[in-house]
């Protein structure tokens, strides 16, 4: 395995000799230099502008290979990101809608039971289940029968005022006759005036105020109440307002009356148990 | 050829030095890649060719490192001078003797190198004796993981062990 000895260089020894100790020159005089605050030598500073281009090279590849690869990493995690906001934005805007109509219901039915604390009369709670306002008979029906006390001529009111009159019941259902149907007729009369008079419904403004004469003092604005003296709904409960008071061509005045309640959003109503006059008292005629 | 295949492999050790430096600082602490080049370029057992590669390679990592400017050139040179006059006078072949030349060149560098820092600094280097065990494993591994992938792709053979004839 050992080389012939004539091929053991003997020159290159000396070049290494030379070579390390120039090398130690160079080292000591750096080093040297270091303290008098110069950081590098000429030879050292040709040495690094001569292949400073390799790691700038680098640097720029690995900073664009780092930039492509974080940007490709938080385009990936944004697209994760927003699909699952896409979730939680679905989710928060269902609980959003629950929480509005849980807080809608709420308000309603506060507003509900202070109208309903005021009325000294009894009183149930009761759901429209059905509502037709379309056809000339306009009706709702709710969910309480006379299982629950319900009543034909019960009167049926909400926060805003007058909605109608039980006029059918089952066990469990009850059909209302609205104000606003042609055919309802309610003792009324002006607040401001205490003029009073009989309002119908009608199909064409809501309600018409007859019955009040041609010289009474009624104007655009007056509130209208039930006046109690129908046998049928008591007093105090708002009809509605008056959006017109002409005179007529008879000795009454022409009054448009628009209803109190917007009949196109009723939910829950009060069911008022109204005091019922025998049928003999109405009957009976000295 | 040889010298080309010196300057590229020099250029690639400097990307590595380049690209460690960049992103993880401390790695060259631990893995010497213009080690492996000098190593390689001197078991050819061509000892001037071996002086000459062991200065260049160790004034380019001088260059591009905070010490001492040529402290690197003075501990490759040693030792790419060690591993050529063993080649010059052993035929060693095989990834194994290129694994066990290259571990006793990272040595006496980092031997070479501690004494000098000593000599010309006065001061010692923390922890030396656990960096040179790492840098000593962890070079050597992948020093000849490197020659095997040589060995295997480049049909070449990397010692030219015919090529005896040194000198001027």
């Amino acid at each position: 395995m050992a080389a012939p000895a004539d091929v053991i260089p003997r020159r290159p020894t000396l070049l290494l000799v030379v070579v390390l100790s120039l090398l130690f020159v160079l080292m000591s005089f750096s080093s040297r230099t270091r303290y008098v605050g110069e950081t590098r030598t000429l030879f050292e500073r040709t040495v690094m502008t001569i292949l400073s281009p390799v790691p700038r090279a680098v640097h720029w590849l690995g900073s664009g290979a780092s930039d492509m690869y974080h940007g490709y990493i938080d385009m990936r995690r944004a697209v994760a990101e927003n699909y699952q906001l896409h979730h939680q934005l679905a989710d928060l805007t269902a609980d959003n809608l629950k929480l509005r109509q849980s807080d809608a219901d709420l308000r309603r039915l506060r507003s509900l039971l202070a109208y309903s604390d005021q009325i000294d009369l009894e009183t149930s709670m009761a759901q429209v289940i059905m509502l037709d306002t379309s056809s000339s008979f306009k009706s709702v029906i709710i969910d309480r029968g006379s299982a629950s006390g319900v009543e034909i001529n019960d009167t049926i009111v909400n926060s805003s005022g007058l909605i109608g009159r039980v006029v059918l019941t089952t066990k469990d259902l009850a059909k209302v006759q609205l104000m606003t149907d042609s055919n309802c007729s309610v003792g009324a009369l002006i607040e401001r005036t205490r003029r009073q008079g009989v309002v119908r419904g009608d199909a064409a403004t809501g309600a018409q105020m007859y019955d009040v004469p041609s010289l009474a003092d009624v104007q655009p604005g007056d509130q209208v109440l039930t006046a109690g003296i129908d046998g049928i709904f008591p007093k105090g409960i708002p009809i509605g307002t008056v959006v017109q008071a002409q005179r007529g061509q008879d000795l009454f005045k022409r009054i448009t009356v628009r209803p109190a309640v917007d009949f196109g959003n009723i939910e829950e109503v009060i069911v008022i148990h109204t005091r019922k006059i025998p049928p003999e008292i109405v009957r009976y005629a000295p | 050829m040889r010298w080309l295949r010196f300057i590229i492999g020099l250029l690639i050790a400097l990307t590595l030095h380049s690209l460690l430096d960049s992103f993880y600082p401390n790695a060259l602490a631990f893995f010497n890649p213009y080690a492996i080049l000098v190593v390689y370029y001197s078991m050819g057992g061509n000892v001037l060719g071996a002086i000459i590669a062991g200065v260049a390679a160790g004034f380019v990592q001088d260059a591009f490192s905070n010490t001492i400017f040529g402290l690197h050139a003075f501990s490759l040179t040693i030792c790419a001078y060690a591993v050529a006059y063993i080649n010059s006078r052993l035929v060693l072949r095989g990834t194994l003797a290129f694994g066990a030349c290259l571990g006793g060149a990272v040595i006496v560098n980092e031997l070479v190198i501690y004494i000098l820092v000593n000599i010309l600094l006065k001061q010692r280097i923390e922890m030396f004796e656990q960096q040179l065990l790492v840098k000593t494993i962890f070079t050597t591994l992948f020093g000849m993981a490197i020659y095997q992938l040589m060995l295997l792709f480049l049909r070449e053979e990397p010692i030219e062990a015919t090529q005896r004839q040194a000198g001027w």
